[in-house]
């Protein structure tokens, strides 16, 4: 295996007597695309202003191609990163802003004025160079940020929540454009992001952030189907906790005995909302609780019902509008939720 | 801490000192003996204040200097406030022309203004008077009013005096129970700067006094015979009666502001 | 409702109307009608003629103060920018909110002292034997004559306006966004450099007020020409006092007044331009 572009080894960032990142080891590779996601407060965004050396880790190493960074200032390393607030400077035209890494890396006028030009065509900012950044719309202001981030060309791409002021349909466009470039390139980019449709939508691989420290690393894939710590569980997707020690293939749970293969001891299984049916009586076979009905809620194509176990725990059932209207549920109404014990996920306690 | 910020700190203490030297010195030359003092500083004295504040004129200077900076106090904050209002609630044609009437006089060099209002003053038969000071300073004090009034109201949710109208009262009852309330600290501490301001001012007092000098007239008066230390204890004391009045006007400001 | 006519607007409108009308608006504009005023026998007469003008524009000492005037107060508008600004810097850049919070409290303080009784103090500490030369002496320097010269002048229009020009800067350099000067380190930026092209053009508007409300008090002051400047030369503001309070030549101090009212709107006008240059 190749060493790694980027290789944090036990990262902890302190503030006062707060972790902001606990203890981070994290490997990240030529030209993937590696979103850290996480609510906010998690630390994903300290973790990437470290590898700008917009902070210093307390403790632990940050090398970027073998070698060590930590006392690196920001202006010698070349880890480009697109804003939140985008941070165009509002007294520089369009064309002044994507020159500006150029100027300070000491690139003569005509030089710099060239690539900065060629980029803002690529971005299809064509004619916009003279303009000053609050003539532009929100998607040309997110244009002109990459451009200015991408025009010394990096090895790597760091992104602080980049879309996260953008309408939505802008995102969408943006995703794809985001995507098509980085395959273009074939340069690295990190991603923080606290939207999950965000980042599986865009990334090879997804590091789960919370309170300080990985949670989970992994495909999109595997993190939706696969989640390893309740916390991910909780976070990504819609997924059903149950919790409990299990005894010759029987969990003993707060609603009830539920059979799941797994070894004896205390475990928890994770069961996606997709895969629970709901029914008005027990299921002759299969797993098998009893939740009182709440409400439901439209999510575009499907309809997510939400239940209430007699211990108080919420469920969820994804049902189709077919499933609903035969249903017909009022609240308050009794009902077996039941699922393929074969599809369930089954995480150590 | 790094060497910068130790350096800028140095800078910082420097400049400090630069800007409070002549206020520390004239307090510490108060209590010294020395006519001409120099270092080493003579002997500890109460001397000066004993001897000034003998003089009978000061005593009349000293309610002069009440008497117009109260009255100043009032108008101006009343203007001031009603600007502020104005500003905050109306949009309309000319509001760039009226607010820089608001803001105008500030920039205007004491020494013209003086002089415009030394020759209008004598037109109108009020030169020499208390009168004509307290026109003049109500001029100059104003625009605090109006800024610290006009801060104020910015804090001030827009939709509360709506929501007065919608429960039933009119304009003038919804001034008395919702927005002046508000504004109560603002008021306040507009009154004590404006104080402040009159209460300091010399040079348009200086055109338009008269014989009814303020205190800090008598200071140039003073001034413009000899050196005397008398002056350093007069100007401690409206030192300290200036700095009373723009501590309580702060302390309003912000002891509202933490409970915001 | 009747949004014309109402007593309630009207009530809050007029009072600042009708006082800065009548007591700042109609005195300058007094001033401005006198210059044409005739004297005679020590009282002004209305009247329209050009004398003033021409005797006062006409004589030399007129144009000496006025350059020397506008020399000054430029001067001490450039010298108060550059002293302040490292200051401003370090109040906005390398300070809790709490501490810099209070520093600012702490530079309004000087406007509410006798700026007389500073330049009093100032006339005793700078003496020929007063503190800073008997401390000068004591390692071998000196005495220095500093009052009475353009330096005493200086060292009073810096007392009166450093305060407000590190209040200026330090505003408009905390309102600077962060993430701008982040953005400039990122992109490769030295920390010297950053200065140079992210943060003084961001605070340029702060910068540029500072200064001009620099020139505009300097360019008044009269205290600091005549206390510690030593008066000769006059400074414009010396010239109207002296006119004034000796004999009744109020026209020609009026006419000074005009030549500096014009004076301060051409220069301010311009500095503002260049200040909000190319802002929304």
């Amino acid at each position: 295996m190749t060493e790694p572009l980027v290789r944090f080894h036990e990262v902890k960032k302190r503030y006062g007597s707060a972790f902001a990142v606990k203890s981070l080891d994290l490997d990240i590779q030529r030209g993937e695309f590696v979103a850290l996601m996480g609510p906010s407060g998690c630390g994903k965004t300290t973790t990437l202003r470290m590898l700008a050396g917009l902070e210093q880790p307390t403790s632990g190493t940050i090398t970027i191609n073998g070698k060590v960074m930590n006392d690196v200032p920001a202006h010698q390393r070349d880890t480009p990163l697109v804003w939140q607030s985008l941070a165009l400077f509002p007294f520089l035209s369009v064309v002044e802003n994507v020159e500006f890494g150029l100027r300070m890396r000491g690139i003569d006028t005509a030089d710099r004025r060239e690539r900065a030009l060629k980029w803002l065509d690529r971005m299809g900012l064509a004619g916009f160079e003279a303009r000053r950044i609050d003539q532009l719309s929100g998607g040309q202001r997110q244009r002109v940020a990459l451009a200015r981030s991408l025009v010394t060309e990096p090895e790597m791409l760091l992104l602080d929540e980049p879309l996260s002021a953008l309408d939505a349909h802008l995102v969408i466009r943006m995703q794809g454009v985001l995507t098509k470039l980085q395959r273009e390139l074939g340069i690295t980019f990190v991603y923080v992001t606290h939207s999950q449709s965000e980042a599986f939508a865009m990334a090879d691989r997804v590091v789960i952030m919370g309170q300080g420290e990985i949670e989970q690393i992994g495909n999109p894939r595997e993190i939706f189907r696969a989640p390893k710590t309740r916390f991910v569980a909780e976070f990504v997707g819609r997924n059903n906790i149950l919790a409990g020690p299990v005894s010759g293939g029987v969990m003993t749970t707060a609603q009830g005995p539920v059979p799941v293969a797994t070894a004896d001891g205390p475990a928890q299984i994770v069961v996606a909302a997709d895969t629970v049916s709901l029914s008005r009586d027990r299921p002759a076979q299969g797993p098998a609780i009893q939740a009182a009905f709440l409400s439901e809620e439209f999510a575009g194509t499907v309809i997510i019902c939400y239940l209430e176990a007699a211990d108080g725990t919420e469920f969820k059932a994804q049902v189709t509008e077919a499933q609903l209207s035969a249903l017909q549920p009022e609240p308050g109404q009794p009902f077996w939720l039941t699922w393929d014990a074969s599809r369930v996920h089954v995480m150590k306690a | 801490m790094k060497a910068g910020d130790i350096l800028g700190r140095v800078y910082l203490g420097a400049l400090f000192c630069f800007v409070f030297a002549p206020i520390a010195a004239s307090f510490v030359f108060s209590f010294n003996s020395d006519r001409f003092p120099t270092l080493p500083l003579g002997h500890f004295t109460t001397d000066w204040y004993v001897r000034a504040f003998s003089r009978p004129e000061l005593w009349q200077a000293i309610g002069n200097s009440i008497a117009v900076a109260a009255m100043t106090a009032l108008l101006s904050t009343f203007i001031g406030f009603a600007t502020a209002y104005t500003d905050f609630r109306y949009g309309f044609r000319f509001k760039p022309a009226y607010l820089a009437l608001a803001l105008l006089p500030p920039t205007m060099p004491l020494v013209i203004l003086g002089l415009a209002m030394l020759a209008w003053l004598s037109q109108l038969g009020l030169s020499g008077t208390r009168v004509g000071i307290v026109i003049a300073h109500t001029v100059l004090a104003t625009p605090f009013a109006m800024a610290i009034c006009r801060l104020r109201l910015s804090q001030m949710d827009p939709t509360l005096e709506a929501a007065a109208w919608n429960l039933g009262a009119g304009q003038w009852t919804a001034m008395r129970y919702v927005i002046l309330p508000f504004c109560a600290p603002a008021i306040v501490s507009a009154l004590c700067l404006t104080a402040a301001v009159s209460f300091d001012e010399f040079i348009v007092a200086w055109f338009v006094s008269g014989l009814n000098r303020t205190v800090p007239v008598m200071i140039l008066e003073i001034l413009q015979g000899n050196v005397d230390p008398q002056i350093n204890a007069i100007g401690t004391v409206v030192f300290l009666t200036s700095m009373s009045l723009v501590i309580a006007a702060q302390f309003l400001i912000f002891r509202r502001r933490h409970h915001d | 409702m009747t949004e014309r006519t109402s007593v309630y607007r009207i009530f809050w409108r007029l009072p600042l109307i009708l006082w800065q009308g009548a007591f700042f608006v109609v005195p300058v504009a007094f001033l401005a009608v006198m210059t044409f005023w005739l004297v005679k026998n020590y009282r002004m007469e209305p009247d329209f003629i050009l004398t003033n003008w021409e005797k006062t524009l006409g004589r030399g000492v007129f144009w000496d103060a006025y350059w020397l005037t506008l020399w000054r107060a430029a001067l001490a508008a450039v010298i108060a920018t550059a002293i302040a600004f490292p200051a401003a810097y370090t109040l906005a850049f390398r300070m809790s909110e709490r501490t810099r919070r209070f520093a600012l409290f702490c530079l309004i303080v000087p406007f509410f002292t006798s700026f007389l009784v500073r330049a009093y103090a100032w006339q005793v500490i700078l003496a020929e034997g007063g503190p800073v030369n008997a401390v000068l002496g004591s390692i071998g320097l000196g005495p220095y004559v500093m009052l009475n010269s353009g330096f005493g002048a200086m060292v009073g229009y810096l007392t009166l306006v450093l305060p407000l020009v590190v209040i200026f800067q330090t505003w408009g350099l905390s309102a600077i966004d962060r993430n701008l000067i982040e953005a400039a380190w990122n992109l490769g930026a030295t920390p010297l450099r950053t200065l140079v092209r992210v943060i003084l053009p961001a605070a340029r508007t702060g910068i540029f007020v500072g200064a001009i409300f620099a020139f505009i008090l300097t360019f008044g002051d009269f205290v600091s020409p005549f206390y510690l400047g030593g008066s000769k030369p006059p400074t414009l503001s010396i010239l109207i006092i002296d006119t004034t309070k000796s004999g009744q030549q109020w026209p020609r101090a009026a006419v000074v007044s005009m030549m500096m009212i014009l004076t301060l709107f051409l220069t301010s006008a311009a500095a503002l331009r260049i200040a909000y240059r190319g802002r929304g």
